[in-house]
């Protein structure tokens, strides 16, 4: 089987920061994965890159077999590759409805159907089906993540990156979300992508974890098994930390996940 | 039942909404012959003529919330070019009408496309030299743009005073339903979007910079069309039309009249003009009491005058 996502010795430098370096790696079709660092790994980064909203200075990116680079970010949407942010970052001023209406009008769905009816089920799809006519400005924080996977989802996309999707999320409110992505993974048949920077929340989610530090690669493996490289605990606890830990070496994974 | 007026412009193909607009249109027409004096009917045609720039500069700016604070730049242009016509070749007024609008929108490609493509003050910024640097060609160009004194001696489109405010109208009112229209269509959600956040635009899979430069390029034919009208009015154009300040008035009224509302700013612009000129009798105290006015409408009403009123009747009439 060919790969959906071929990233391939990926650059990227802002000054005398190398914030993406040598970054390599493969997405099957259907799998989900995550990408795991502390905060400054390059994470976002690299989300930036594959998504066109920064350039590369070296490396090149691969689509469903088409190369990616240069493509501006509205071009590798209409591809099949859709993001959320960070932060949420709706559309200000319009209804909820309208915020994902926006995305059923991008050009490669335009004709799939009345967009207003399309973005209706899109909402429906996340659990803010009766939220709809709300004003985007007074939905809670959490609605806003789903907004934000509603409004990707309505590119239907084959490649879904989630930035952080739990991040500022109560406790209560992450596993309904993670159970929504695990229900888009399956019903859609979608591949998907996922940074966090802390383990607990996607370890029953995806199936492959890359962890990154400072810019690079450190690890690709399942969740189970990437809390025991070495340089995952190092990037997590500190070089003192593990000193500390040396004699235990297996047990330093608990304090991650 | 919570209701959200959130967004005028998705409920405006309710019929209340275009029953008040035929009713405001009607009213118009009919203004004339309540008056009868060509004085207030002049002040009309001028204010309809502001009505066109003020529409032409909320559909872009107002949706997109990119400022643009060089509007007369298209006005000047417009105008200029149907005096060129006009007055050095004889060309019949009424192709000003279409030539004028041409012209407005490659002026507006040549600002839109290197700096709609930046995010940031650029366009702005942009814009507003744009329109100073012309205002400064028309004086050193003289020989022939008339310098300071422009060009003289257009000839009208129509020749009576009542004629040419019903041409007025008609294409004020033609350009607000079209500008109108586009704005409730997919377009106008896309150009509100931008307003809320270009990049979650693009990752919707929005090409954010075509839709900010087609709708400048829309916004400054018609700005154009209305610096045209304006001319063959004045039977004169000067580098005035050019100026920073007439901008800055056109943005005033928009936002009297509402922004983003479209048909708001046509009746911020006719408010306004009106309101100037009947503050005339207050002589040297004009300019205050029309700057207090402003003050006022700005602080308390910070969504403007006319479309708020008007959301807050519709509300009433319906059950």
């Amino acid at each position: 089987m060919t790969a959906l996502l071929e990233v391939d010795r990926l650059n990227k430098r802002f000054g005398g920061l190398h914030a993406v370096k040598d970054v390599s790696f493969a997405l099957e079709p259907g799998s989900i994965t995550g990408v795991l660092g502390p905060n400054g790994a390059g994470k976002t980064t690299l989300f930036n890159l594959l998504t066109g909203f920064l350039s590369p200075d070296t490396g090149a990116v691969h689509f469903d077999g088409h190369p990616l680079t240069g493509l501006k970010p509205h071009r590798i949407v209409n591809r099949g590759l859709a993001r959320t942010f960070q932060l949420a970052r709706p559309f200000l001023g319009m209804t909820v409805l309208e915020n994902v209406e926006v995305a059923c009008l991008a050009p490669s769905v335009r004709h799939a159907g009345h967009p207003r009816a399309r973005a209706q089920r899109w909402l429906g799809e996340v659990g803010l089906g009766d939220k709809s006519g709300w004003p985007v400005d007074v939905l809670p924080y959490g609605d806003l993540r789903r907004l934000e996977i509603a409004r990707a989802l309505a590119t239907r996309p084959k490649l879904l990156l989630l930035d952080e999707p739990f991040a500022g999320l109560g406790s209560r409110e992450v596993e309904p979300l993670a159970a929504l992505i695990r229900a888009l993974h399956h019903s859609e048949g979608l591949t998907i992508l996922i940074i966090e920077h802390k383990l607990r929340e996607f370890m029953q989610l995806v199936e492959q974890v890359i962890a990154m530090d400072f810019g690079e690669i450190i690890a690709i493996d399942t969740p189970a098994a990437i809390v025991r490289h070495a340089r995952v605990v190092e990037a997590y606890m500190g070089k003192a930390e593990l000193t500390l830990r040396h004699n235990e070496p297996t047990g330093a994974g608990d304090g991650i996940a | 039942m919570r209701m959200f007026v959130l967004s005028p412009s998705k409920m405006s193909m309710f019929s209340v909404d275009w029953l008040a607009g035929l009713l405001a249109l009607l009213v118009l027409a009919v203004a004339p012959w309540l008056f009868a004096s060509g004085y207030v009917i002049g002040v009309m045609t001028v204010a309809l003529c502001f009505g066109i720039w003020a529409a032409s500069w909320d559909f872009m700016s107002g949706l997109t919330g990119r400022e643009n604070f060089g509007h007369s730049l298209f006005i000047g242009a417009g105008a200029y070019t149907a005096g060129f016509l006009n007055v050095n070749f004889a060309v019949n007024p009424w192709w000003s009408l279409l030539a004028a609008p041409v012209v407005a929108a490659v002026f507006s490609l040549a600002v839109g496309f290197p700096t709609l493509r930046l995010r940031g003050p650029y366009f702005a910024l942009a814009m507003l030299s744009g329109a100073a640097v012309m205002q400064n060609l028309t004086i050193i160009f003289s020989r022939y743009t008339g310098g300071q004194d422009g060009l003289n001696g257009l000839d009208p489109i129509v020749d009576s005073t009542l004629g040419y405010y019903y041409l007025t109208l008609v294409l004020l009112a033609a350009i607000t339903l079209v500008l109108k229209l586009i704005a409730a269509s997919p377009w106008g959600i896309i150009l509100r979007a931008i307003r809320g956040d270009e990049a979650s635009c693009q990752a919707a899979g929005i090409n954010v910079t075509f839709y900010k430069i087609a709708s400048l390029t829309i916004s400054a034919a018609c700005a154009g069309l209305g610096g045209a009208l304006y001319a063959h009015y004045q039977l004169q154009v000067g580098p005035d039309l050019f100026a920073v300040v007439l901008s800055i008035n056109i943005i005033i009224m928009v936002y009297v009249g509402g922004i983003g509302t479209i048909y708001g700013p046509v009746g911020g612009a006719i408010l306004l003009n009106v309101l100037t000129e009947s503050l005339r009798v207050f002589s040297e105290y004009r300019l205050w009491m029309y700057t207090l006015l402003l003050v006022f409408i700005l602080f308390f009403m910070p969504q403007g005058l006319i479309a708020p009123l008007w959301w807050r009747l519709r509300r009433r009439l319906s059950p």
